[in-house]
């Protein structure tokens, strides 16, 4: 038995010995490529220096000659896979050859995508970092992942890039602007992590509802909340007349698990449409506004419909992704849901509407509608400043001159232009006024993203090179859709729209690490206090709201309120 | 089992363990090859436990890391204050406790009653039906618990709303989630586990029971007397795996079947450390807590099988 153990012991740490072989081989290789990096990042913050010394000094040491590399340069970029049905290799196809064969004209730079699947693109984009192996061109919509990166000396400083070489990125600061250039710049230290790609179209979400049972009902579209709900009991109590045999499927008002973003307008008409830039900011942290005053009163409400029977039953079993719920729209099931604004407008031949024309009957369509009223009787909507996708470089990154350069590329007029609607007559038509519509793509031309927006990695929404007709194609941007109806759910979503400021008062450190823990118990305490009974709905949000203050909460409100009296002192409202 | 196999050679040839290397040296090479994934896969990164002990940092190499406050122990202190993880650290024990308890027995009970069966080509059907959900992924049976049990759209719960009863909330409510989750999980793994089992009754000497039969005695003596008593040594060995993982768990069982409804018994350890490793980037955090798991997994391993020798069994060393 002695002798056994024995034998094992020494296994284990031959085995342990061998591991640190290979640990400290690891270290020692690894030393070089941090210190390399470290000295490439210092080297332009000293050529400015020289820079500002003598005017004529180019920031490049004849790197680049006439916005082209001497020698040729190669990068990597990222590009979201978004693995829908009959579209194409999203790192090869036709946009990407254009994108490609630009850059290397333009700029001397050899272009290579890199595909990051889409709904799970944070934690794949960690994987890629912590690994070492991310492109040097990264986008995510998530923040805190490169302030937490960054933290651990994995991103690049763009601070000093975006300035030194201003002179050759004109289309970069053309399009973004200091505004969201500077826009996460730190207040103390001056650093940039990530430059905020701009959003061309504000809009967020709107509500719909059938218009065909509505017309069916004789009911007009709701302008208030009281209508709203009456609107909900006639779907309901019409079941038989609504769907016929299907009657035991109706569902007039759907919402998924995150209720926080599929409720959004309801929940936003509680709060007050004058509330402080202070008390907003505070209350900022969640994207779902869980701690802002009013949210509870909202909830309350979706509690009553849900017990009335006005609410889909199910909607917490089926995770994000799931399509149970589209399907359920598709078919003609659901009287009324809010989502992205336009939401039954989008993929063309399977988009909402599209099917239920098909499904159901010609007239079958949902509409936007506005019926969320706020305490001044306003109908104000909240967006978020004119930001989308955060672009950044990860500190393996070795040629940030020439990343710059291909945001510079994709952030020109004709460029985004040409990638958003392609070619005429294959994914667009010209009519009447040169207004563009967007036709269906079939082969190569088929876009994998809505108007290309994973290549357009800086700008979001559609933007012609002609400001005028940007806003006349904007509806005529669906493909088989009524450029009516788009034409209205726009004008809705740019009623009392409330656009976000950007308050940037240096990183919250309670924040760090704790956004996916805290946005599941955000949801949690949304799904179960709309499905509490409504006696119980008082004491589940109650103690929800206190287990999620007490996590981590209330810590980065403090912190954010303490924050905001360092850098603007007693004010209220941003200068 | 192996350990048993390879004992009795090891005790003949003790004075000359080359020569047997040397004749036996084929099967050691075939051996070589699990042993490096061993090695690659789980020794290897073993390396990387560090991190539990220090400040993670993405560029920095795991030896260089600077060491956590409180002597290497902030993050410990820090899981052990986050009540989230003290609620998935009780969820997980009473989960596996009840598949344990619940789970651990119907294989047994199952591999019993095949083996009194006396057409051969049932048994086969009824064998290889009950092995299938084994080699469903758990995303799949959600899906297909979804299309049975959701309170309005599931098939029971439209039946019994058909006869006049009102739904089950089969997955939307804390105490019957738990249910439906141990009766999935063992619907999932029994016909499978049941093979270990079939394997020790066939290795059992026939001629007790016809001894046995010539004795007078009946299905249930001999079920009790014989084979019960045949595959003691094989429960003992699985008791004690099964015990050893009364902390660990798969990731994929709950995080498949959770929902928001029930996060208050569904959300366990790995999917903790998933949801604040993974997701939340606190590698240093979650990695103390996965080593915390580790250490007690290894204590349960021990402890049950130093009761499975003081009751005179093997045990699996």
């Amino acid at each position: 038995m002695k002798r056994k153990v024995l034998s094992i012991l020494l296994a284990c740490s031959m085995v342990l010995s061998l591991a640190a072989c290979g640990g400290s081989k690891e270290a020692a290789q690894e030393t070089p490529a941090a210190t390399e990096t470290e000295t490439k990042e210092e080297a332009p913050a000293a050529e400015t220096e020289t820079a500002e010394a003598d005017t004529a000094a180019d920031p490049t040491n004849g790197e680049v000659v006439d916005g082209k590399f001497v020698e040729t340069r190669k990068i990597t970029v990222e590009v979201y896979d978004r693995g829908n049905d009959g579209g194409s290799d999203p790192t090869n196809n036709m946009y990407t050859e254009y994108i490609k064969k630009g850059m290397l004209e333009d700029h001397n730079v050899e272009v290579e995508f890199v595909a990051v699947p889409r709904w799970t693109e944070v934690e794949q984009i960690n994987n890629l970092l912590a690994a070492g192996d991310a492109p040097d061109v990264c986008y995510t919509y998530d923040y805190p992942t490169i302030q937490t990166y960054a933290n651990m000396g994995g991103v690049i400083d763009l601070g000093q890039y975006v300035d030194t070489y201003k002179d050759l990125l004109p289309n970069l600061w053309g399009w973004l602007g200091e505004s969201n250039i500077y826009w996460d710049k730190d207040p103390s230290t001056g650093t940039i992590w990530a430059l905020e790609a701009r959003l061309a179209v504000s809009n967020r979400i709107n509500t719909f509802v059938r218009q065909d049972w509505l017309d069916k009902l004789g009911m007009s579209a709701p302008t208030t909340k009281a209508e709203f709900e009456e609107m909900l009991i006639a779907f309901r109590d019409n079941a038989d007349l609504l769907l016929g045999a299907d009657a035991d499927k109706m569902v007039p008002y759907s919402v998924s698990y995150d209720v926080g973003w599929r409720a959004a307008t309801l929940i936003e008409s509680f709060i007050d449409p004058d509330i402080s830039d202070k008390e907003y900011y505070i209350n900022g942290f969640d994207d779902r506004k869980f701690t802002q005053n009013g949210t509870k009163e909202a909830v309350r409400l979706l509690n009553k419909w849900y017990n009335d029977g006005l609410m889909w039953k199910d909607f917490a079993l089926y995770g994000s992704g799931d399509t149970t719920e589209d399907d359920m729209m598709k078919a003609g099931y659901v009287g009324a849901f809010t989502h992205n604004w336009d939401y039954p407008f989008r993929n063309g031949e399977d988009s909402i509407n599209a099917n239920l024309q098909r499904l159901v009957g010609e007239d079958a369509k949902f509409v936007a509608v506005d019926c969320f009223e706020d305490s001044k009787g306003t109908y104000t909507k909240f967006v978020s400043g004119p930001i989308d996708r955060k672009l950044f470089f990860p500190s393996t990154n070795d040629e940030p001159l020439a990343s710059l350069m291909y945001l510079d590329w994709i952030s020109d007029p004709a460029h985004i232009e040409y990638l958003q609607i392609g070619d005429e007559g294959v994914t667009h038509n010209k009519i009447d006024g040169g207004v563009i519509q967007t036709v269906a793509a079939t082969g190569d031309a088929i876009q994998n993203s809505g108007m290309n927006i994973d290549y357009t990695m800086t700008c979001n929404g559609l933007k012609l090179q002609d400001a005028d007709l940007t806003v006349k194609s904007r509806a005529y941007s669906y493909a088989n859709i009524d450029p009516a109806l788009v034409e209205a759910s726009d004008k809705i979503c740019n009623t009392n729209m409330k656009v976000g400021k950007n308050v940037n008062v240096g990183a919250i450190t309670a924040e760090e690490g704790q956004g996916p823990a805290l946005s599941e118990k955000r949801d949690i305490v949304f799904d179960t206090a709309v499905t509490a009974s409504v006696a119980d709905f008082d004491s589940v949000w109650d103690a929800g709201m206190e287990d999620y203050l007490s996590s981590g909460g209330q810590a980065i409100m403090d912190e954010r309120a303490e924050k905001w009296a360092a850098t603007f002192g007693d004010a209220d409202m941003l200068p | 089992m192996k350990a048993t196999e390879k004992k009795q050679p090891a005790v003949k040839t003790k004075k000359s363990a080359k020569v047997y290397l040397k004749r036996y040296w084929q099967l050691y090479l075939l051996l070589a090859l699990p042993l490096l994934y061993l090695l690659i896969f789980k020794y290897i990164p073993m390396v990387y436990i560090q991190i539990a002990f220090k400040d993670y940092s993405i560029v920095e190499s795991v030896w260089k890391m600077p060491w956590a406050d409180n002597h290497g122990f902030e993050y410990f202190i820090k899981a052990f204050k986050n009540k989230d993880f003290l609620y998935a650290l009780r969820n997980t024990l009473m989960l596996n406790l009840l598949d344990l308890v619940i789970g651990f027995p119907i294989p047994i009970i199952f591999a019993l009653i095949l083996n009194e069966l006396v057409f051969k080509r049932f048994k086969k059907v009824v064998q290889t039906i009950a092995y299938m959900p084994h080699f469903l992924s758990w995303v799949i049976i959600y899906g297909l618990a979804l299309q049975l049990f959701a309170p309005t759209n599931g098939l029971i719960n439209m039946l019994l709303n058909n006869m006049g009863f009102e739904s089950i909330p089969f997955l939307n409510e804390s105490g019957h989630w738990v249910v439906t989750y141990i009766l999935l999980g063992v619907w999932q793994s029994f016909g499978w586990n049941s093979i270990v089992y079939l394997a020790a009754i066939a290795g059992i000497n026939p001629e007790l029971y016809e001894a046995a039969s010539v004795d007078g005695a009946g299905r249930f003596k001999k079920m009790w007397h014989i084979t019960l008593p045949g595959i003691k040594p094989t429960i003992v060995v699985l008791l004690v795996m099964n015990l050893g993982n009364i902390l660990g768990s798969g990731f994929d069982r709950p995080f498949a079947l959770q929902n928001k409804l029930v996060m208050d018994v569904a959300n366990v350890i790995s999917t903790f450390v998933y949801k604040n490793g993974i997701k939340g980037l606190q590698f240093s955090l979650t990695t103390a807590v996965g080593f915390f798991q580790s250490i007690i997994c290894v204590f349960f391993l021990l402890l049950a099988n130093w009761i499975a020798r003081k009751l005179g069994e093997r045990g699996i060393w």
